[in-house]
């Protein structure tokens, strides 16, 4: 797609010309070396679990990956729209999908970034003797990155759909909240009749499908493309109301 | 190069763009004026590609703007009226960036990025962030962006906004330069500069056409063309001129037979103005009757009738706009 590099790599040097970019990666490094100190003393020295826990095994992972890519995407479309630059960017000989996807992967390669912090509390372990399975915490990063793909894609459709970046943001948090929650629905509805409506609760299941798969190690190219699907429906979305605007003006 | 037929744009139930239609030829550069809210900015943004077209059509090189959208922005370099720049980058890594966005090669980029701010005197400050620059800079840096792909078509909206007088200069002679290749839509408020570059307008009115034509031919039609402009002082004591002294003159005056109309221009005082219009030798005809009158004639000049004035009576709508496709180019629309 014609521009989408151009325009990834200045997003991503956009986010990191940002202090707010800056502010977040080292607030988020903190927090999960706190964590991975905490479940690694707790586990009695246990590497693999600590490791998978801040990558998507615990609550605290959950908390920022429900709210960081909401953060880094909310400016992207609805301030770029109030300063011109959209109509900078739209009146350029670029598919709008070169535009939205370019973007949704630079917020997705700042997350994976972030979560490459696992790779090295890794090392410094393997320093002090006990390495953790490379495989797994590989397997693990994947896994995170693709759940970050997906709610950035959703955070850029929240962008786009509002005119304030803090709209934009809160409603993309609320939207993640919902698509966190709906599997925990479903298992409870599961008994009470709802079984349609549960199946079909059963295919939004992110976070099952990703315990399921990548924290057990195991590659599933399957549920790759279970998250690849769900991202690029997003964008498709993201893509759709970008058009729309244009429409509305 | 450009070809508008019947465009109109709506937002919402607001009319911002109405039937509008103009040709461009390759290579003309064209002043497009009208006061705010015309829908000048609209119209660009429609031929940018960035708002679709309510109805009619719009057509850049041959390319429809709707179905052949990236042909048509290939082709354009477009400066908006906000002028969009990215803050937190350097000059150099906008224009590279602008120059990655067409497809160029990086150190072809670069190459360009050079030569456009060398035109358009920024070199020095290839490297500044443009957060930092004054706005008239980054007003230069929103040209420079346009210029960077070397397009076939430019449509710059309000390119000179923010310049200071000499820039202005610049920007205009870098207008001029660039015009000999190229086909320029440019907006203005600043009607002196569009009288030294556009040899043809677009005047839009409320979202209608309200004139298009080359600046003689719409001057010539405002107002039968030239007036002559009489200034009488009021009396040998000084005295304020009465309303039925000025009256009398007037009838004197309207009663040469050349003229058609007259109309007081006001006094400051100790004189009184008028402005004459009518055919044939106008000015000598009215030296003869003010000596056969015995008055004082403090100023007898043949005055040319400018755009500002063009401008004026189409915005005071004293000059209807009316669209009318039939209308043969070069038409005052409504006066014709
Ligand atoms: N995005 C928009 N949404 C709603 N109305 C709009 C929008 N953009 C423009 N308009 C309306 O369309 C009309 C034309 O606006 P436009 O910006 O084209 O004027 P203009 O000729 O460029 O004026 P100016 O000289 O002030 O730049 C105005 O009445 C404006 O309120
Ligand atoms: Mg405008």
């Amino acid at each position: 797609m014609k521009g989408f590099g151009a325009i990834y790599r200045r997003e991503l040097a956009g986010l990191f010309l940002a202090p707010l970019a800056w502010v977040l990666f080292f607030l988020v490094l903190l927090y999960q070396a706190y964590f991975f100190l905490l479940v690694l003393d707790t586990k009695g020295g246990e590497v693999n679990g600590s490791l998978a826990f801040v990558l998507g095994g615990g609550t605290p992972f959950w908390l920022l990956t429900l709210f960081l890519p909401p953060l880094l995407t909310m400016r992207m479309i609805s301030e770029e729209s109030r300063s011109g630059l959209l109509e900078f960017l739209l009146t350029a000989p670029v598919a709008d999908a070169a535009v939205v996807s370019g973007k949704a992967l630079a917020a997705a390669t700042f997350l994976a970034l972030v979560w490459a912090s696992a790779f090295l509390f890794g090392a410094l372990t393997a320093l002090l003797g006990a390495p953790p399975d490379w495989g797994l915490v590989f397997a693990a990063w994947l896994g995170a990155s693709l759940v970050s793909a997906l709610f950035s894609a959703l955070g850029l459709v929240s962008s786009a759909l509002f005119s304030t970046p803090l709209l934009a943001a809160f409603m993309a948090i609320l939207v993640n909240i919902a698509l966190f929650a709906l599997p925990f629905l479903a298992r409870s509805w599961r008994g009470t009749g709802g079984a349609v409506l549960a199946r079909a609760l059963e295919y939004t299941d992110v976070l099952g499908h990703y315990q399921g798969s990548f924290l057990s190690g195991a590659l599933d190219s399957a549920h790759c493309a279970f998250f690849l699907a769900w991202t690029a429906a997003a964008l498709f979305l993201a893509v759709r109301v970008v058009e729309s605007r244009r429409w509305l003006g | 190069m450009i070809t508008v037929q019947h465009l109109t744009r709506r937002f919402g139930p607001r009319l911002a763009v109405d039937d509008v239609s103009f040709h461009l030829e390759r290579g003309e550069v064209v002043g497009f004026l009208g006061p705010n809210g015309a829908g000048k900015t609209t119209t660009m943004r429609v031929l940018t590609g960035f708002l679709p077209p309510s109805a009619g059509t719009v057509e850049v090189g041959g390319h429809d703007v709707l179905r052949d959208s990236l042909a048509v922005r290939e082709r354009i370099g477009y400066l908006p009226e906000s002028v969009p720049l990215y803050r937190e980058h350097r000059v150099q890594e906008m224009l590279v960036f602008q120059g990655r966005l067409r497809g160029l090669a990086r150190a072809e980029a670069k190459r360009r990025a050079g030569l456009v701010l060398e035109r358009v005197g920024l070199s020095e400050r290839a490297r500044s962030l443009i957060g930092r620059l004054s706005k008239g800079q980054r007003q230069r840096v929103g040209l420079a962006v346009a210029l960077l792909p070397d397009p076939e078509v430019l449509v710059l909206d309000e390119p000179t906004s923010g310049l200071d007088p000499l820039q202005r200069i610049e920007v205009r002679r870098l207008i001029q330069e660039l015009a000999r290749e190229r086909t320029v839509l440019l907006s203005s408020h600043i009607l002196p500069e569009i009288e030294a570059v556009c040899p043809r307008v677009i005047i839009l009115q409320r979202g209608r056409l309200a004139a298009d034509g080359t600046q003689t031919e719409l001057l010539a039609r405002l107002g039968g063309g030239n007036f002559v402009r009489l200034e009488l002082a009021a009396g040998p004591d000084g005295a304020t001129p009465d309303a039925a002294a000025l009256a009398l003159v007037r009838a004197r005056i309207a009663a040469l037979p050349d003229v058609t109309s007259v109309e007081a221009r006001g006094g400051e005082g100790d004189f009184a103005a008028f402005e004459v219009r009518g055919q044939g030798a106008l000015a000598e005809g009215l030296g003869r009757l003010a000596q056969r009158e015995g008055w004082a004639v403090r100023e007898l000049s043949t005055q040319r009738p400018t755009l500002e004035g063009l401008f004026a009576r189409i915005a005071l709508e004293l000059e209807p706009a009316r669209p009318d496709p039939a209308q043969p180019e070069g038409s005052l629309e409504g006066a014709a």
